[in-house]
């Protein structure tokens, strides 16, 4: 079939059920998902569409002729007669192969989300942190994430789904907002920790540890302990009552408290050194915002994790 | 193109085998295909000296397609747990199958392989394609001023983009040679500083405009525009006015200045837009048009 320059073959999404082989000319692919000097060329020799002739799948790309162009259509009965003549086999290889292709591909494409996620906090955290606003435009994102990691747009847009599902931030229209200027950075540094120290971050806490705050957090909201600047201070008492509901049961004894001390999450009035157990402390003293921001982060960081893989 | 021309086809091999036979060991080296036709058969990860059953085969089932045709080596023994029949088709026997077939059919099965193998190189490594963009872009997120070790900043670096760090060190030395940072040892660590971070902005700007085909606009400023963009430096970031307020001023001021060019000028962002159709100017934006002239050389690489 003779195809003139600047005649269009297909459109990317028609339904497809052949192959095209290129005998002489150019064709350009077109697509959607590509920027435009990711438009692919094919030459004599070229095929398009494998998945077309095999699985009927739509097309990939919209076809054109960049000049005069003869190509050759297989249709799937061409394929249906030769596979007929070979054995059993060859039929099962052949979808072996596709199908191997297939996952190939998907595993590709998780990769580069996963991958990408990083530099999208990495880029957001550092827009959040000089900017001092609580949004970004999503063009500015997507541009950014092109440069930085070459993302395309559509890659971004899946990794802030992601992170909406999660409720770290919202987009709304051509923003992106966040609701808590504090956790994307945190997020970025727990997931940098564990990068480039092969550890976990010292901001992720184990369950328990994650009890006694929240137990903190409850303590304050439900005696109306006022919080003064962001500091706040709990009675060991108090504390201890808020823990025992939240452990079930479970006493706070010095022992579960003390990473958190360790870490200087919390401080113990009087000081760690002259206080060596819970009943002679008087009170834990902590920053009331930071530990919202832990615990989000904490209720985050397994999620995150699980939804990227 | 229809392939009529059938060579002979060596048949593939038929046989017995009693359970508990070892049918592929991957110490072989052999690549073949394993049919099933009759039994059953388990694949066998014995790595480490364990022995984890990986799946189960049943008629009909195949394995080593990917060794033969994409040359990856097939990892687990293949046992049988039954006295089972089986079809080996060898190296050679699918090459005279494939001599027998016609060439688009050959084409596909290749492309199939080929593909496969792109994606799974392409997994793991950088998407990244202008490795000098993505580090000026990193680079620029980084404070003016401030000493960063440069072994810690390649690390971070490479976890964000898998870029190589030979490559990284490749383009640091660029942005070195267009004097966007320096480079000072402390002792026995190499550090890093950002002369301007702006600046390293602007490179990132100016390559992705380049990259993408785009003008870049520091390049549509004309003279005069130039002129007035010097000139609103020294006006009161504060000074908030109508369009025509501006265009009566910057013309008193011997600044001449039509309609289109001011349309061009807050095209260019540099006047934020108020309540009430009041401008005052963005100077954070003259800056960046202002500091990209300056530097214009370094950004070229011709310094």
């Amino acid at each position: 079939m003779l195809v003139k320059e600047g005649e269009y073959l297909f459109l990317e999404g028609d339904k497809g059920t052949s192959l095209v082989i290129v005998k002489s000319g150019m064709l350009v692919g077109m697509s959607k998902q590509l920027r435009q000097r990711h438009w692919r060329n094919f030459g004599p020799g070229s095929i398009i569409g494998e998945f077309s002739l095999l699985e009927s799948k739509p097309r990939e790309y919209t076809l054109r002729a960049a000049e005069n162009s003869e190509v050759i259509f297989i249709e799937q009965s061409a394929l249906q007669r030769e596979l007929e003549l070979k054995p059993g086999w060859f039929q099962s290889t052949l979808s072996f192969l596709a199908n191997h292709c297939h996952i190939a591909e998907d595993n590709l494409k998780k990769s580069k989300i996963v991958q990408a996620l990083p530099a999208l906090l990495f880029l957001f955290s550092k827009h959040l942190n000089s900017s001092g606003s609580d949004n970004i435009t999503l063009a500015e994102l997507h541009k950014k994430m092109l440069v930085l990691n070459n993302t395309e747009f559509s890659e971004t847009d899946k990794l802030l789904q992601l992170l909406e599902d999660l409720d770290i931030l919202k987009v709304e229209g051509d923003i992106v907002r966040v609701p808590n200027l504090q956790i994307i950075p945190l997020l970025y540094e727990a997931l940098r920790y564990r990068a480039l120290n092969k550890q976990v971050s010292p901001d992720i806490l184990s369950i328990t540890e994650q009890l006694v705050l929240t137990s903190f957090v409850k303590a304050v909201q439900e005696n109306g302990i006022a919080i003064r600047g962001n500091k706040v201070t709990v009675p060991t008492e108090i504390l201890k009552t808020e823990a025992k509901k939240a452990m079930h049961g479970g006493l706070l004894t010095r022992r579960t408290i003390a990473p958190l001390l360790e870490a200087s999450i919390v401080e113990a009035t009087p000081a760690e050194g002259q206080s060596p157990t819970l009943d002679d402390t008087e009170s834990f003293t902590a920053d009331f915002y930071h530990v919202i921001d832990l615990l989000e982060l904490n209720r985050i960081f397994p999620l995150l994790d699980k939804k990227l893989v | 193109m229809n392939g009529n021309s059938r060579q002979q086809v060596i048949p593939p091999a038929h046989s017995s085998v009693k359970a508990g036979f070892v049918v592929y060991s991957p110490d072989s080296g052999k690549r073949e295909l394993i049919i099933l036709d009759e039994g059953e058969l388990v694949a066998v990860d014995k790595q480490g000296g364990n022995r984890d059953i990986k799946f189960r085969m049943h008629p009909g089932d195949i394995v080593g397609v990917a060794s033969l045709f994409e040359r990856e080596p097939f990892r687990y023994t293949i046992e049988a747990t039954e006295d089972s029949r089986i079809t080996l088709i060898s190296e050679e026997c699918l090459e005279s199958e494939l001599k027998n077939i016609p060439i688009w059919l050959l084409a596909t099965l290749r492309s199939l392989s080929v593909n496969t193998r792109l994606h799974k190189e392409a997994a793991h490594r950088t998407p990244v394609e202008n490795t000098l963009m993505s580090l000026a872009e990193y680079c620029a997120h980084l404070e003016s001023g401030v000493k960063y070790p440069v072994d810690t900043l390649t690390r971070e670096f490479n976890w964000l983009t898998r870029i190589p760090p030979a490559t990284i060190k490749a383009d640091l030395k660029s942005l070195l040679r267009r004097n966007f940072i320096g480079l000072s040892k402390d002792g026995e660590s190499l550090q890093l500083v950002v002369h301007n971070a702006m600046l390293l902005q602007i490179y990132s700007d100016y390559l992705y405009a380049r990259e993408e085909g785009l003008v870049w606009e520091p390049l549509r400023l004309s003279l005069p525009q130039k002129r007035i963009l010097v000139h609103l430096t020294t006006i009161d970031a504060g000074v908030e006015m109508e369009a025509p307020e501006w265009i009566r001023l910057l013309n008193e001021r011997e600044l001449p200045i039509d309609v289109a060019q001011w349309i061009t000028l807050q095209d260019l962002g540099c006047f934020k837009e108020g309540l009430e159709n009041k401008f005052r100017v963005d100077m954070k934006k003259i800056e960046y048009y202002l500091t990209a002239l300056r530097y214009d050389s370094n950004l070229r690489g011709a310094v």
